[in-house]
């Protein structure tokens, strides 16, 4: 495990994309087979560095997304270990045969690095949204999938991609900031949630930039004497199952809280285990089942009801 | 270089007669297949894996061997009768050919020793090649990489992406290969989304570009002898050739681009090619 060193703080504590490229600049340093490749996405994820330092060491594939996915999983089987960087919207549904045959299916390590994740990109639009990576993701086999909830953890899940062997998609933001929710040298162990506050009324499972209004909510509701826990679930898949199971078994309900539909996502991960192992009282809060709307981030959040606030009210309801 | 001699001219012409009673064979065990686009491409196949590809068949990881991709993945009986018979492993897999549980389906899988990637999405093998050749590159490996494509399979826009990126990125180490026998699953490339002009096409894309007759293993192997064609330009083979070529019912028709394989047919398939040497 590796946190973040000082120099990638000053430029990226509130930028998991940027923390991102920054790691995979600082393994590059210690690992002659780390090479990054950037479909035009050099600035965005923060490998600018890297490009003056190194430039051999990342590949341009321009705004090409199919032969950028290609690419990494040829480079992948020479040994080398591509990060491949690029927008979340574009770089899973526009590559995401590449993505399926050439990564996931031939089980090649290559380490997706996708950006302006969600809504972040609130005003360009629903060509401009992910808000159905995670489910693709989730319905590939070998994959691995982390949404960092903050700078600190993007920093740690690209340290934890050598021990993977396999693909693995990592979920990043956009140029809205994103505030740290975990200690800079917080244990990350990829598949284990961290349970950021314990409780036994109710219990938050949350991902990405959902993790922050799920600690103010857990607030919120301990001001009205209910007991929240919080789970920073930063792994989708594989999930970690036994600390879902506990928190149905020692709560009265459960909340998931993410910013993607909530068909296939978190929200409807933790409901297929439940379903299977211990039928629990659930709410979704997510992105229902439309295209969002085009507007500011804070804005269209907030409007879609992923806030505190909707936290709060989703966990009174459960609790009756 | 000096061209090729009658003897060894010869024997790479007796393998691809093997590798086409190989295809024939295991489309026969699996009772149907791409019969069309396998025996195109099998004087290509032979030439490239017992004239130009430096492998180790013992050791299928060795790190510095030459990659091959088949980006027309629907021609694996070619690539697994070829494989065979180089010594990946022995041709009675061949009898298993769409067996359950076997690495042998329809189309190649990685995990087969000798199969550099799970291919038969088309539109991906050029993109992979790109890649593998830049590892070689990154490494100082020197290995050479060659990408199969197939003609229908360039209507896919991925091809063009990756033809485009080879070029920037002056892969000297790549080479593609069309087999370009004129025909797809549902009739002439001409008329399902025409090609031409091909050759132009790819000089445009920055590639260098060489057309053959890819039945002709005296120009095919004088042109994989000429590898790489131009410093600092991938390499490109537009070989001219005969879907189904060999067994006269088969040739040049999209109605063998696959097809069910009875005993009857398998026969007259064996008789018309002829024994091996
Ligand atoms: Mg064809």
């Amino acid at each position: 495990m590796s946190a973040m060193p000082e120099s990638a703080v000053s430029q990226a504590a509130d930028q998991t994309r940027l923390a991102f490229g920054l790691a995979v600049g600082e393994l590059a340093e210690r690992d002659d087979s780390v090479v990054a490749i950037s479909a035009d996405s050099v600035d965005l994820i923060g490998l600018r560095g890297l490009v003056e330092k190194h430039p051999e060491r990342v590949v341009e594939a321009g705004i090409a997304e199919q032969n950028a996915m290609g690419i990494a999983s040829g480079l992948a089987t020479t040994g080398m270990r591509p990060y491949l960087c690029g927008y979340a919207p574009f770089i899973t549904a526009r590559s995401m045969e590449q993505l399926r045959n050439d990564v996931a299916y031939a089980n090649q390590r290559v380490v997706i690095g996708a950006a302006a994740s969600g809504v972040s990109l609130g005003v360009s639009g629903g060509t401009h949204h992910a808000l159905e990576d995670l489910a693709l993701m989730r319905a590939l086999p070998n994959m691995t999938a982390i949404v960092p909830a903050d700078a600190y953890q993007a920093w740690h899940a690209v340290w934890a991609t050598r021990e993977i062997d396999g693909p693995v998609y990592i979920r990043l933001g956009g140029r809205v900031a994103e505030p740290p929710v975990t200690a800079r040298d917080a244990a990350f162990r990829v598949g284990r949630a961290d349970c950021l506050k314990d409780g036994d009324d109710v219990a938050i499972i949350a991902c990405g930039c959902m993790v922050v209004e799920a600690l103010a909510a857990a607030e919120a509701l301990a001001g009205q004497g209910v007991a929240a826990r919080v789970l920073n679930m930063h792994t989708i898949k594989p999930l970690d199952g036994d600390a879902v199971l506990a928190a149905a078994a020692e709560t009265r309900g459960i909340v998931s809280a993410e910013e993607h539909r909530v068909t296939g996502g978190l929200g409807g991960a933790v409901a297929e285990l439940l379903a299977r192992e211990n039928p629990t009282r659930m709410r979704m809060v997510g992105m229902p089942d439309e295209f969002a709307i085009v507007g500011p981030t804070d804005k269209v959040r907030e409007g879609y009801g992923l806030s505190k606030a909707n936290i709060v009210k989703n966990c009174l309801e459960l609790l009756g | 270089m000096p061209s090729n001699s009658e003897a060894v001219l010869k024997r790479l012409a007796n393998e691809a007669l093997r590798v086409r009673r190989n295809v024939w064979r295991a489309l026969h065990a699996a009772g149907a297949g791409h019969v069309g686009g396998s025996t195109s491409a099998a004087d290509l196949l032979a030439a490239l894996y017992f004239h130009y590809l430096n492998l180790r068949p013992e050791q299928p990881d060795w790190p510095d061997r030459d990659r091959f991709v088949l980006s027309k993945g629907h021609a694996n009986a070619a690539l697994v009768a070829v494989l065979a018979q180089a010594g990946f492993f022995p041709d009675s897999h061949l009898d298993e050919f769409y067996g359950y549980r076997t690495l042998m389906g329809m189309h190649p899988d990685i995990k087969l020793g000798g199969v550099e990637m799970s291919t038969g999405g088309l539109g991906h093998g050029l993109s992979v090649g790109v890649g593998m050749a830049l590892g070689g590159r990154l490494q100082k490996r020197g290995f050479r990489t060659v990408v199969m494509l197939g003609d229908g399979e360039l209507q896919e826009g991925s091809n063009w992406e990756a033809a485009m990126s080879a070029a920037h990125l002056k892969l000297a180490d790549l080479t593609a290969i069309v087999d370009y026998n004129k025909i797809q699953q549902s009739g002439h490339v001409q008329d399902v989304l025409g090609l031409e002009p091909l050759a132009d096409k790819w000089r445009a894309f920055g590639w260098s570009v060489r057309e053959l007759d890819g039945h002709d293993m005296a120009q095919i192997t004088a042109a994989l002898d000429a590898l790489p064609f131009a410093p600092d330009r991938p390499s490109l083979m537009i070989a001219h050739t005969v879907k189904g070529k060999g067994v006269s019912f088969a040739e040049d028709t999209h109605l063998w681009h696959q097809n069910t394989v009875g005993d009857e047919i398998y026969r007259k398939a064996l008789d018309e090619l002829g024994e091996p040497l």
